[in-house]
């Protein structure tokens, strides 16, 4: 009779785990979010060409200020730094990186949390797009890769270290879905 | 009498100075001709042999007529469809030394057919450009394409306009934006928009341009480019702020057939370029594409008319190996069959792209080789023949 009690319990915990949603499935962010480059990379246009199409409702401004997250409930960066992209915006290396560390204060400070995606894939990588890598994934709740540009495992290694949820992609089309799944 | 004097050991030697004048200034007379009619063979035009969806040619002079009867004075091929729809410009050769934005739009005109809206070509948008190789870089005048029917040439050109054209250059160049260049950009087309109606010649062009979008209504301008694979900006779709949603949809598309094109937004303080002053002046999408080209780069080894087309060289091999490069680059190369492949299938993206979002505005094209295609048979299976014979 014991035995019968134990089995039908681990079979209840089973089912009772079998309905819950993986940690990639369940929403983790809140509508609406404000998208943002870190490293100002014209992929921040494919995430809001894409949180578009995932329905979301969402901001962008490339290279946003902490005021901006006035009415945002979520912050999505997207890594990737293009030369072009600083000189286009006015900024530099220093700058971009002071502006993003205060975004990241203040999303700290007011309980917002992060969605990080790196969308340029192998040829978006380069020494500062793996150094804001390695500087901005651990305040992540998520991270979305393509996975080409994650070959060597930058992504992987930091996000495991840092247990930071990460999905990988094999292109920006299917971006949609992950983020349906992330957002209520 | 005789020219000739006897020297100290008995022999005939000449005598006269002008003797030997007269011979070095025939060799120079010969050696001038033969420059000279080579010089002179970069103003004769490679035939386009448009297909049958052709609707007409026409001047850019028709838009601008003080172009008329000068170097810059180009084709436009026009491709109407039966349906109203998108009016969309596309540029090849606005720097004849990249060839695949060149034999990009030539294949486009040898093949497309428009069953709605309304595309503008200009294969040779600095037609000065091409009359003329840039000096001292050993660049072949010519390369040839295979094709079913035999070779077909094609003129290798500067970057810039003629110097016999429009000389000289100032020492600094404050272009239409107001951007100070460097003086010899005053004679490169994609510095000079939206151009001057009385400036120099390459301004002119410009100017010329950006009438042909004023007074065809143009929604969207495509300018195709090469640029040389230690260059940031490649494999690249550089957009205007107007097109940014349509750039970044062409480019999922494209990475979905395999084809990665890096997302680079059009600088705001960089004047003077087609994908800036295209949507400044006129309030236009622009788009530039760029595919690498090895034949125009500094790390390149000899120059020829092979490293044009079979892309193949060893120094860039290297280069890749130390990491010099933005683009991949193996013993294979990067052959133009390639480079023209991206172009078409980037054109073909956008295309899709902008009836994706914007259906009113939508062109539908058939006709268009496919990248598999290009790769597979050669840019040369999609050149048409001459009627009734040889290239």
């Amino acid at each position: 009779m014991k035995k019968i009690l134990l089995s039908g319990a681990a079979l209840s915990l089973l089912l009772a785990a079998a309905a819950m949603p993986s940690a990639a499935q369940t929403a983790l962010f809140e509508q609406p979010a404000l998208i943002t480059s870190a490293g100002q990379s014209a992929d921040v246009q494919i995430a809001s060409v894409q949180a578009r199409k995932a329905g979301l409702r969402s901001v962008l401004i490339k290279a946003a200020g902490p005021k901006d997250l006035a009415s945002a409930k979520t912050l999505v960066l997207v890594l990737g730094a293009s030369l072009k992209g600083l000189g286009a915006a006015g900024l530099d290396t220093p700058k971009e990186k002071e502006r993003v560390a205060s975004l990241l204060a203040e999303a700290k400070a007011k309980g917002i949390p992060i969605l990080v995606l790196h969308l340029g894939g192998e040829a978006r990588r380069g020494d500062l797009t793996d150094e804001m890598a390695a500087a901005y994934l651990p305040a992540a709740r998520m991270a979305i890769v393509i996975k080409s540009g994650n070959k060597d495992g930058l992504f992987t290694r930091i996000c495991q270290a840092k247990g930071v949820p990460l999905k990988e992609i094999e292109k920006t089309l299917d971006l949609v879905e992950p983020l349906k799944q992330a957002f209520k | 009498m005789s020219s000739a004097k006897t020297d100290k050991r008995g022999k005939r030697r000449a005598s006269s100075p002008l003797f030997g004048l007269v011979i070095i200034l025939a060799l120079l007379a010969t050696a001038g001709f033969f420059a000279a009619r080579d010089f002179l063979s970069m103003r004769a035009e490679e035939p386009i042999r448009p297909s049958a969806g052709l609707t007409s040619i026409r001047p850019l002079s028709s838009y601008f007529p003080a172009l008329a009867g000068t170097p810059g004075d180009t084709d436009v091929y026009v491709f109407k469809g039966r349906e109203e729809g998108g009016r969309v410009l596309i540029l090849g050769g606005t720097h004849p030394n990249e060839p695949a934005g060149y034999v990009s739009a030539v294949v486009l005109i040898e093949n497309l057919r428009v069953d709605r809206g309304t595309i503008f070509i200009i294969p040779r948008a600095n037609r000065s450009g091409f009359t003329h190789s840039d000096p001292q870089e050993a660049s072949p005048q010519r390369y040839a394409i295979e094709t079913p029917s035999g070779r077909r040439f094609f003129r290798l050109g500067s970057r810039v306009t003629n110097p016999v054209h429009q000389w000289p250059d100032p020492t600094i160049y404050v272009n239409p934006g107001g951007q100070a260049l460097a003086g010899i950009e005053a004679r490169n087309l994609n510095r000079a928009y939206p151009g001057r109606p009385r400036g120099n010649l390459t301004e002119r062009v410009a100017f010329g341009v950006m009438e042909l979008i004023r007074r065809e209504r143009i929604g969207l301008g495509l300018d195709l480019h090469e640029s040389a694979p230690e260059y940031p900006v490649i494999n690249a779709l550089v957009f205007n702020e107007a097109a940014a949603d349509l750039a970044a949809t062409a480019q999922m598309s494209l990475q979905d057939q395999g084809l990665d094109f890096r997302l680079e937004a059009s600088p705001p303080n960089l004047r003077g370029l087609s994908h800036r002053e295209w949507g400044e002046a006129a309030g236009i999408k622009a788009v530039l594409i760029e595919t690498p080209n090895a034949s125009h780069g500094r790390l390149k080894g000899r120059p020829s008319a092979s490293l044009v087309v079979d892309g193949r060289d060893k120094f860039y091999v290297r280069a890749a190996g130390l990491g010099r490069l933005y683009v991949p680059f193996g013993p294979e190369g990067i052959p133009l069959r390639d480079r023209v492949a991206r172009h078409l299938a980037g054109v073909a993206a956008l295309l899709a792209g902008l009836a994706d979002l914007e259906p009113e505005n939508a062109v539908g094209i058939s006709g268009l080789p496919d990248p598999d295609g290009i790769r597979a048979g050669g840019v040369g299976a999609f050149l048409r023949r001459p009627p009734g014979g040889r290239p």
